[in-house]
C-alpha cells in the first residue's frame, strides 16, 4: 500500500490562481506541485499546490509578497 | 501440490499442477518447483483461478524465455500451458518480480501533453492533475503508453515525473514512443520507463482490457 505523508496544500479561488502560483514557486526556487484538490478539502474542482511541511513558510511568505489570490492553506495526508 | 505425469505420448513428459483456489504468489511457486524438478523437455501445466495468477505465470515463462499459452476453461478456470524445450535447472529467473496486485487491464494513451482542447496552457496544467490522479488510483493500470506530445511527459524537466516514477514502483509498465523521442530529440532525456516502437504499441492496445486517453 502507498504510504500517506503529510503535505501542504494551498488552495485558490480560481485556475489560474493556481497557475499563477506554480509559475511563482518556480520562479523563486520553491518546492511543491500542482495537483487536483484532494477530495477531503472540498468536492469541487480546481487545482491546488502540494508541498513538503517544512515549505509552509516560505509558502506563505510567496502568497503575502505576490498578493496570490489563496483561498486555504492545509496540513494534510496525501 | 498435486503433480500427474499424464501422458508420455510421443515420448513427452506431460506435468500438471493443480494451483486451483490458490492465491499469489503460491501459483508461481507451486509452478517454479515443479518446472525445476523437469529434468527433460516436456509440457508444463498449471491450472488456476484468477487472472492475476494467469499474468504471473506468464511472466515466469517469458523470464525463462518459453513459451506459454493460456486456455479458458471455465468461467474461473485457466489452463496456462509452458512448452518447456529445455530443462531449466536452477537457472535463475531473469524477471522474478511478481505482481500480487489484480491486473486492471487498463491501457493508458498519452497522445499529448496538454489534456483536451482550448487553452494549451490549461491543458499542461489538466495533464498533470491528470497523471497525479492516475497515481491514486487503487488498482493502477497495466501500461501508460506516451507517444507524440505525451513523449514531454517521461522525459527530464516533466513535472510528471515523480508521479511516473512512483506509478512505475507499482509496476505499471511505462513506455515512451522511440520515434517521437527521436523526433523532439528527446532520446538521450527519457527519464523513466523504456523506448518503445509501434509494434509494442500495437500489441499493448490491442491487448487491453480498456484504454483510457486523456
Amino acid at each position: 500500500m502507498r504510504q500517506k505523508e503529510e503535505q501542504c496544500v494551498v488552495t485558490f479561488r480560481t485556475t489560474a490562481g493556481a497557475m499563477a502560483m506554480e509559475k511563482a514557486c518556480k520562479a523563486a526556487g520553491l518546492p511543491g506541485r500542482l495537483i487536483p484538490v484532494p477530495r477531503t478539502i472540498t468536492a469541487g474542482c480546481g487545482m491546488c499546490w502540494a508541498a513538503p511541511p517544512s515549505a509552509r513558510d516560505a509558502l506563505e511568505e510567496l502568497v503575502m509578497e505576490r498578493r496570490l489570490q489563496v483561498d486555504g492553506i492545509y496540513a494534510i495526508l496525501l | 501440490m498435486r503433480k500427474t505425469a499424464l501422458t508420455e505420448k510421443e515420448d513427452e513428459l506431460m506435468i500438471v499442477v493443480n494451483a486451483l483456489g490458490e492465491q499469489c504468489p503460491i501459483p508461481v511457486v507451486k509452478a517454479t518447483r515443479a518446472l525445476r524438478e523437469m529434468r527433460e523437455p516436456g509440457t508444463l501445466e498449471i491450472l488456476v483461478d484468477n487472472e492475476t495468477a494467469v499474468q504471473n505465470l506468464l511472466r515466469m515463462a517469458s523470464g525463462h524465455h518459453l513459451a506459454a499459452t493460456v486456455e479458458q476453461r471455465g468461467e474461473k478456470e485457466y489452463a496456462v500451458t509452458v512448452e518447456v524445450t529445455a530443462p531449466v535447472g536452477d537457472t535463475p529467473m531473469e524477471e522474478p518480480e511478481l505482481c500480487c496486485v489484480p491486473d486492471s487491464g487498463l491501457v493508458v494513451a498519452v497522445d499529448t501533453d496538454a489534456m483536451g482542447r482550448g487553452s494549451e496552457e490549461l491543458g499542461k496544467t489538466l495533464m498533470k492533475g491528470f497523471l497525479f490522479a492516475v497515481g491514486q488510483l487503487p488498482v493502477p493500470p497495466r501500461t501508460m503508453l506516451f507517444y507524440n506530445g505525451g513523449a514531454r511527459l517521461t522525459v527530464e524537466g516533466s513535472d510528471s515525473l515523480e508521479d511516473l516514477k512512483k506509478l512505475e514502483e507499482q509496476g505499471v509498465e511505462i513506455l515512451t514512443c522511440g520515434t517521437c523521442l527521436n523526433y523532439y530529440g528527446l532520446t538521450e532525456k527519457l527519464a523513466v520507463g523504456a523506448v518503445t516502437n509501434m509494434y509494442t504499441i500495437v500489441e499493448k492496445l490491442a491487448g487491453a482490457g480498456k484504454v483510457v486517453k486523456p
